[in-house]
C-alpha cells in the first residue's frame, strides 16, 4: 500500500501544502512563495496552451498569473528599504 | 478511518459559535479571546477575533483532526475573482502581508495555497493520464 492510499484526502491536502510551505507562510517568505506559485501556474498554462484545452481554463490561469505578478510588484514596491549607507 | 474522523468531528460540535471564548496559538504563546466570526476562505476556515486578527482553524485549540478543507472545485470563479480583487486592492493600498494574523496576511496565505493546489493537482492529473 502506498503512502497516498493510506492517507485521507484531507491529510493529503495538509501534507502537500505543508511540504510547499504554504500552510502558514513565514513573514520573510511571501515573495519567494509568490514566485513558487507563479512557476506552477506558468507550467500549467503552457500545458493548457499545448493541449488546446478550454478557453475558460486558459483565461483563468492567465488571470491568476496576472494577479500573482501584480501582487509581486506591489509587495516589492512596499518592501521595507534597507538603510542608505550614505546616511549612516 | 475517514468515517470515524467525521463522526468525532460532528460529536465535538465544531466550530465554536460567535461570542464564545476560544484559545489559540499565537507568536507569543497561547492566548484566549472572544470569537467574532468563523469564515470559510478559499481552502480552510478562518477564525476572526474581536480585535480583528484572523487565525487559521488549525491553530485553534480543540480543532478536530483531520482538519476540514474545501475542495478546489467548490470554489466558484466569482469567489476567486473577488478574492483576487481584494488582494490587489489591499496591496495597492500599501498594506503589508508581513503582519502576522492580519487580514492581508490571512487572505494571501489562502490564495497562494488555493492556487498552488489548483494548478499542482491539475499537473498530477495530466501526469497520471500520460502514464
Amino acid at each position: 500500500m502506498s503512502r497516498s492510499d493510506e492517507e485521507t484526502e484531507e491529510q493529503q491536502v495538509w501534507r502537500v501544502l505543508s511540504e510547499a510551505g504554504l500552510v502558514e507562510i513565514r513573514l520573510d517568505e511571501f515573495a519567494k512563495k509568490i514566485e513558487d506559485v507563479k512557476r506552477i501556474v506558468i507550467v500549467r498554462l503552457r500545458e493548457l496552451l499545448d493541449f488546446n484545452t478550454s478557453i475558460k481554463e486558459r483565461e483563468s490561469a492567465a488571470y491568476s498569473l496576472g494577479t500573482l505578478k501584480g501582487l509581486e510588484l506591489k509587495l516589492l514596491a512596499n518592501a521595507p528599504k534597507p538603510p542608505d549607507p550614505s546616511e549612516m | 478511518m475517514k468515517s470515524t474522523a467525521k463522526l468525532l468531528r460532528s460529536e465535538a460540535s465544531w466550530p465554536p459559535e460567535e461570542g464564545e471564548i476560544i484559545s489559540f496559538r499565537s507568536a507569543s504563546g497561547s492566548e484566549t479571546t472572544i470569537l467574532k466570526e468563523v469564515r470559510w476562505g478559499l481552502v480552510w476556515r478562518d477564525f476572526i477575533l474581536e480585535d480583528g486578527r484572523v487565525i487559521p482553524e488549525h491553530r485553534i485549540s480543540g480543532c478536530p483532526q483531520p482538519q476540514v478543507w474545501r475542495k478546489i472545485n467548490e470554489v466558484t470563479d466569482n469567489e476567486r475573482e473577488e478574492c483576487e480583487e481584494r488582494l490587489l486592492s489591499m496591496a495597492g493600498a500599501g498594506m503589508d502581508p508581513r503582519q502576522r494574523d492580519q487580514p492581508f496576511w490571512a487572505e494571501l496565505n489562502q490564495y497562494l495555497a488555493y492556487t498552488y493546489l489548483r494548478y499542482k493537482q491539475a499537473e498530477f492529473k495530466v501526469g497520471d493520464t500520460e502514464r
